[in-house]
C-alpha cells in the first residue's frame, strides 16, 4: 500500500484515479441496473442467470473501488455508494433506466434493450480489460488477469441471447433492432477516455480508444455476419460524456435508490 | 474430422437403483437405433444389480462443452455469499451479545447494591 505511493508520481496518480473510477462506475452501474431485473427476467433460470452476471460484475467493481482505496482515495464502499453523480465517471449507456416504470411498481422493462446494452457493453468490457492486462500500473493490470476470468461466460451469455432472439421472426428482431439503435446512440462515451485521455496512453495504462474501438468491431463482426447484419457505426460525439462527469438525472435516482441504505448508517460493519 | 457413422451409432446409458435415486452414467454401447440400445443395456450390463430405470441417449444428441468453451467455466474467487455456512457462526455470535448483556447488568446491580449499603 505504502510502497504503491512512494512509486507513483502525482501526475500519473491523477490518470490512475481517473481510468480507475471510469472502470469502477461503469461496472458498478451496469450491475445496479442488472439487479433491478431481478424477479423480472423471462424466465426464471434466466433470472438466476443474469443475476448471477450482475453479481460478478459488482464485484469486479469492488476490485477497482478496492485499488482506488489502496491508493488512499476513500474506503471503497463510501465511494461506490456516496458520491454524487457530478463526480461519476461512468458511461451514460450503463446509467440508462431498464425501460419504463418503476421495479417496485409497474415496471415496462425491455429484455431486448437489456440483451443488446449487457452484450455490447461486455464486449467493450473484455476489449478494454485485455488491453488493461499489459497496464503500466502493475496492480490494475493483476486486476484485469482476473476479471478476463469470468468475462468468457459473460460474453457467451449474452452473445447465445444475441444470437437467438435476432434470428427469430417478427416482434423480437424488430424490438432487437430498435434496441441495438437505442444502444448505439449511448454508445460515443463508452470508449471514450474524457479530457484526461491523452495522459492514459502516454503513461501507459490503456491503448488508444480508436485502437480498441477496432477490435470492438473484429470481435463483433463475425457474430453480426452470422445473422445478416453489419456491425453498428459507433457515433463520434454523444449528447454528454460520462467520462467528464456529465450524466442524466436517471443516474441521480439511481444513486439514490442504491444508497439509500448505505446513508442510514456510515459506519455500520455488513 | 471422423467419418460419419453407417450403421452403429454411439449412446451413452444411464440407469438408477431405485425409483427415488438419481439417474448415473453407466457407459456407453454401440446399436444401430434406441430400440436396440435399451435391449442391449439391459441384457449385457444390468443382469446382476437391481435396475429401476433406463435411460439411453444418443452420443450426437448431447450437447457438452468443446474445449475453447471451457474457459467459461472459471469463476473467481469471491462468492462467499453464494456458499453460505448454514449460519453457524451466530450462535458464537448471540453468545458474546449475551455475555455482554450479562456484563452490564452485573455492573448495575453491583452500583444499585453499594448505594443501599
Amino acid at each position: 500500500m505504502t510502497e504503491q505511493n512512494l512509486t507513483i508520481t502525482p501526475e500519473l496518480k491523477d490518470a490512475v484515479v481517473n481510468l480507475l473510477f471510469q472502470l469502477a462506475d461503469d461496472d458498478f452501474f451496469y450491475s445496479y441496473r442488472g439487479s433491478e431485473w431481478l424477479g423480472l427476467a423471462p424466465h426464471i433460470e434466466e433470472d438466476v442467470a443474469s443475476s448471477s452476471i450482475s453479481q460478478d460484475s459488482m464485484g469486479h467493481a469492488a476490485m477497482f473501488y478496492q485499488l482506488l482505496e489502496e491508493i488512499g482515495i476513500g474506503n471503497a464502499d463510501a465511494l461506490a455508494h456516496l458520491r454524487p453523480a457530478n463526480e461519476r465517471r461512468n458511461s451514460i449507456l450503463v446509467e440508462r433506466p431498464n425501460g419504463e416504470g418503476y421495479y417496485m411498481e409497474v415496471p415496462k422493462y425491455d429484455w431486448a434493450y437489456a440483451v443488446v446494452r449487457n452484450y455490447f457493453y461486455t464486449a467493450a468490457k473484455k476489449i478494454k480489460i485485455d488491453s488493461l492486462k499489459n497496464s503500466s500500473y502493475e496492480p490494475l493490470a493483476k486486476v484485469a488477469i482476473k476479471v478476463n476470468m469470468e468475462l468468457y461466460y459473460h460474453l457467451l451469455h449474452w452473445k447465445t441471447w444475441f444470437v437467438q432472439l435476432l434470428s427469430s421472426t417478427g416482434e423480437a428482431k424488430q424490438r432487437m433492432q430498435a434496441a441495438i439503435e437505442q444502444v448505439m446512440k449511448d454508445f460515443a462515451d463508452v470508449f471514450s477516455f474524457g479530457t484526461d485521455g491523452e495522459k492514459f496512453i502516454a503513461s501507459g495504462l490503456i491503448e488508444k480508444e480508436d485502437v480498441l474501438i477496432q477490435r470492438w468491431k473484429q470481435h463483433l463482426e463475425p457474430v453480426f455476419q452470422s445473422i445478416g447484419l453489419t456491425v453498428p457505426e459507433i457515433p463520434v460525439n454523444g449528447e454528454r460524456n460520462g467520462r467528464n462527469f456529465e450524466h442524466t438525472e436517471d443516474l441521480v435516482s439511481a444513486i439514490e435508490t442504491l444508497s439509500e441504505v448505505y446513508r442510514i448508517d456510515t459506519a455500520a460493519t455488513w | 474430422m471422423e467419418q460419419k457413422k453407417t450403421f452403429y451409432q454411439e449412446f451413452e446409458v444411464f440407469s438408477k437403483r431405485t425409483p427415488s435415486s438419481p439417474f448415473q452414467h453407466q457407459f456407453s454401447l454401440l446399436a444401430p437405433n434406441a430400440e436396440m440400445a435399451m435391449v442391449m443395456a439391459q441384457e449385457n450390463f444390468m443382469r446382476r444389480d437391481p435396475v429401476a430405470d433406463i435411460w439411453v441417449v444418443n452420443r450426437e444428441h448431447i450437447r457438452g462443452l468443446t474445449k475453447e468453451e471451457k474457459v467459461t467455466l472459471q469463476r473467481l474467487d469471491n462468492k462467499d455469499y453464494r456458499t453460505t455456512k448454514g449460519y453457524g457462526y451466530l450462535k458464537k455470535k448471540w453468545r458474546h451479545y449475551e455475555q455482554q448483556m450479562l456484563d452490564e447488568k452485573e455492573i448495575l446491580s453491583w452500583a444499585g447494591g453499594n448505594k443501599n449499603d
